[in-house]
């Protein structure tokens, strides 16, 4: 693995980590923006931006976009969080410059308003979409409650309301202040010649403009407000629980993320012996998330109605037993090798290597090998673990639910 | 290292043996990862399973987890997740498969246990009790995921029984289920002469081949029974939900993975759904702006394939969104141009090669092929046989197989009318 980095004079960071014995090549472009940096008034404007980059340029239409993808073989996309939008393409090396050329290409959008008006019809369809997701709903409903007025815990997606009245101005107004070179990284992975794959992005991007483009950073405790939302076509209850964590920037996320896994993976968590193993919940998780200046721990939970004061008496012992007698050396070993694991088999694809790559990029303007992450996780003391659960208490949580219409 | 060169990072190699018993032992290296992920798939899938005992499947994919050789669940849970290998195990049509991706290091140390889960699980009945309690809640919890029930009611209704029998099972059928009745299964159709067990990654074959001789080699164990196939469930369905979506699920036949117009099929069903510039996602979404999620895959099972579409949108717009899905099939074999046809080529044969650098989808990849064609296909052959269709093939195949009898299950809160269909 070689890294390479080129900043072009406007401030736009192009980087690349080249393995030569991959079979494919990854590019994505890493835009720092997302529902986090918008005001009430255009709530859902980064994602249906996103959506909107597909549509073309002043030279390619929508179909043409589709249909040159489409002819290098790319698998492509992108996503919209609250803090970054990613345009991605997993490719065949020989295909790499075309896909590229795209990408630059679509970074500079036409923006037009006919398309405007059909991707609206889009959007609304994507947010009635996770309307029939409660797993999904719960979450981001939750993360609204916790952040409570903080732009953090904007909607992704937006609302319906706020869709319909965005317009095709504020959008524009909205690009032009954050979808500025320096507000940007292009990262590479797998297989690719760095020169020629520099020139590319080079030609086709010098000339945008730099902007003076910022975003608060505060860390936010929360609110640890309870909620329910009912509705009457549901037959379980969603249960979701956020607590504040350390930010992206804090070397203690390592420790964050083991601690998150001991409580909350899957499987062979505390979460999974005393809630799932037992039959009390079919699901119960708890993720790390985190993010710039701040940081969640995000716990999911589903189980019958009848069993909810039971599941909820046992996270909180699950929490109480944790803050008492912390966790055990057994528990660590367990935690590391599963985080370990995953790492090395999530960057054996380059698509895997080329978000963490960009993410580093972006939050840390740092290139971290995977060993730098092995050896952060390998480091991590029981102690530090100890602290985090003193300094943060995951047991003192915002809590939203959504279930079916209670029997009155 | 694997060279920069297409042709050789291509041509990739199959270890194969098949112990006495005839079990089948499949192993495809990989240089360039530090990973191996594996898969015993073992005969036990939901149509192999005895009438009235839907979801059975799923109750024993769990409760053979749970304590196994000298560990009990909890320190059988401890195990596997010391070695820090990444669980997966599924229920299919055909077989359970269990297994994991892991570092290469581990491999012996998880063989071992997963020996143990499959000839000596403990089988307790308590921990019965939960399992099946579990899987009750999973069935339950479907109706909160309409997405997945769509295209599980649809698959159900589509392939003649018992074929389409719901993975996950019926609440019915679970309720009754027995500890007893369980084992019994658990004891038929574990069958090691009917297994495979596939892995790709970084290992050691001879290795691996005299461990798991010394732990399956056991006698030829008579074949399974093989069942019949019943009827299809009827045309439409419509199942009520006040969600925010209508969701369609379509499905309608097509060849099987062993028919020589299989790639001729899997291009078809890639001009109209395998890209952004393919046919659905162009009518449907970006014309006319009546979906996000659209989109038509193949399915094949070894009795029986089909393709299947799932489309969901708000209730006003679902007639529409139907009418203009059936009619994106109807008029594929109308006509398609060479550029459709090479755009369908190119994204399937890159899907492969980018595919092929997971150890866990080239695990699963060579399992499935030996089940379904008894061969693995090398990808320079599945490359080949793509690269050998035409505009006229295609378009040859799709005439002389036209469309026929669509399956509909729709769920939300309003129904549609799919045309000269009978609901059931």
């Amino acid at each position: 693995m070689e890294f390479k980095k080129k900043i072009l004079a406007n401030g736009l960071a192009v980087i690349g980590e080249i393995n030569k014995s991959a079979k494919s090549s990854a590019v994505g472009f890493f835009v720092k923006t997302g529902s986090r940096d918008e005001t009430k008034q255009i709530n859902g404007v980064s994602h249906f931006l996103e959506h909107m980059l597909f549509k073309g340029t002043e030279k390619l239409s929508a179909f043409e976009v589709n249909e040159a993808f489409d002819r290098t073989g790319a698998q492509f996309n992108a996503f919209t969080g609250e803090e970054n939008t990613v345009f991605y393409a997993a490719v065949l090396p020989e295909y790499l410059v075309e896909v590229t050329r795209l990408w630059t290409g679509l970074m500079r959008p036409a923006l037009r308003d006919e398309d405007f008006n059909i991707e609206k019809s889009v959007i609304k369809e994507e947010i009635a979409m996770y309307k029939d997701m409660p797993s999904f709903d719960v979450i981001d409903r939750c993360r609204s409650l916790h952040f409570d007025s903080h732009p953090c815990g904007n909607s992704v997606l937006g609302s319906e309301e706020s869709i319909s009245n965005l317009t095709a101005e504020q959008m524009q107004g909205y690009f032009m202040r954050r979808y500025a070179p320096n507000n940007m990284a292009v990262a590479f992975a797998g297989n690719f010649h760095w020169e020629q794959i520099c020139s590319v992005v080079e030609s086709s991007c010098e000339k945008w403009q730099k902007q003076a483009v910022s975003r608060k950073l505060e860390e936010v405790p929360g609110s640890k407000k309870k909620k329910r939302v009912e509705k009457s076509n549901l037959v379980r209850e969603h249960i979701c629980l956020m607590s504040p964590a350390v930010s992206i920037q804090d070397p203690r996320r390592f420790a964050a993320s083991l601690l998150a896994t001991i409580i909350g993976d899957d499987v062979g968590s505390r979460f999974f012996w005393e809630l799932v193993d037992k039959a009390l919940a079919e699901a119960a998780t708890m993720q790390f998330g985190p993010m710039d200046g701040t940081g969640v721990f995000c716990s999911y939970i589903r189980c019958s109605s009848e069993n909810v004061s039971k599941v909820l008496d046992t996270v909180q012992s699950i929490f109480e037993s944790l803050s008492r007698s912390g966790i055990t050396e057994d528990e660590m070993r367990t935690a590391k090798n599963k985080i370990l694991s995953a790492l090395v088999i999530k960057n054996e694809l380059p698509m895997g290597r080329l978000i963490d790559l960009g993410a580093n990029w972006i939050y840390l303007h740092q290139y971290r090998t995977i060993e730098d992450d092995i050896n952060a996780i390998k480091a991590v003391t029981i102690d530090d673990i100890h602290s985090l659960i003193k300094q943060f208490n995951p047991g003192n949580f915002t809590q939203l639910s959504i279930g079916p219409v209670k029997a009155s | 290292m694997r060279g920069n060169d297409k042709r050789s990072a291509m041509s990739e190699k199959l270890d194969k043996h098949i112990l006495k018993n005839g079990m089948v032992i499949l192993g495809e290296p990989m240089e360039a990862v530090e990973s191996v992920a594996f898969g015993f798939m073992l005969p036990a899938g939901a149509a192999l399973l005895p009438e009235g005992c839907c979801g059975a499947g799923t109750v024993i994919a769990d409760w053979i987890f749970r304590g196994a050789g000298d560990k009990n669940n909890r320190e059988l849970g401890d195990a596997l997740d010391g070695l820090g290998l990444h669980r997966a195990s599924s229920v299919g049509s055909s077989h359970i498969t269990i297994g994991a991706a892991l570092e290469a290091e581990n491999i012996a140390e998880a063989i071992k246990l997963y020996a143990d889960i499959i000839l000596q699980a403990s089988l307790k009945e308590d921990q019965f009790e939960l399992v099946r309690q579990l899987a009750i809640d999973g069935v339950r919890a479907l109706d909160d995921a309409p997405r997945q029930k769509v295209m599980l009611k649809l698959r159900e209704r589509f392939y003649p029984s018992p074929l389409g029998r719901s993975t996950l099972g019926e609440i019915a059928e679970l309720k009754t289920l027995t500890a007893e009745k369980t084992k019994q299964i658990i004891k038929n159709n574990f069958n090691l002469s009917q297994t495979i067990f596939a892995f790709a990654g970084k290992y050691d074959f001879d290795a691996i081949v005299s461990q798991i001789k010394n732990l399956f080699e056991t006698d030829q164990q008579e074949p399974l029974k093989s069942f019949t196939l019943g009827s299809k469930a009827g045309k439409y369905t419509h199942l009520r939900n006040d969600g925010a979506q209508v969701h369609i699920g379509l499905m309608t036949e097509t060849v099987k993975p062993t028919d020589e117009n299989y790639y001729n099929a899997r291009v078809a069903v890639s001009v109209l759904s395998g890209g952004m510039s393919a046919r659905l996602f162009t009518e449907v979404r970006e014309k006319r702006g009546l979906c996000y999620a659209v989109g038509a895959q193949y399915h094949g099972l070894k009795e029986a394939s089909g393709i299947a579409c799932y489309a969901g949108t708000t209730p006003d717009k679902a007639q529409e969104t139907l009418d203009c899905v059936m009619a994106e099939f109807n008029r594929l074999a109308d006509g398609i141009s060479k550029e459709e046809i090479e755009r369908a080529k190119v994204g399937l044969k890159s899907a492969l090669v980018l595919q092929s650098e997971s150890s866990s989808s080239r695990a699963g990849g060579i399992g499935s092929d030996y089940y379904m064609l008894g061969r693995v296909r090398s990808l320079d052959e599945i490359k080949n046989k793509i690269e050998a269709t035409s505009v006229d093939s295609v378009l040859g195949f799709l005439r002389n197989n036209k469309f026929k009898d669509f399956t509909v299950v729709t769920i939300g809160p309003k129904e549609v009318h799919p045309p000269s269909a009978d609901k059931s």
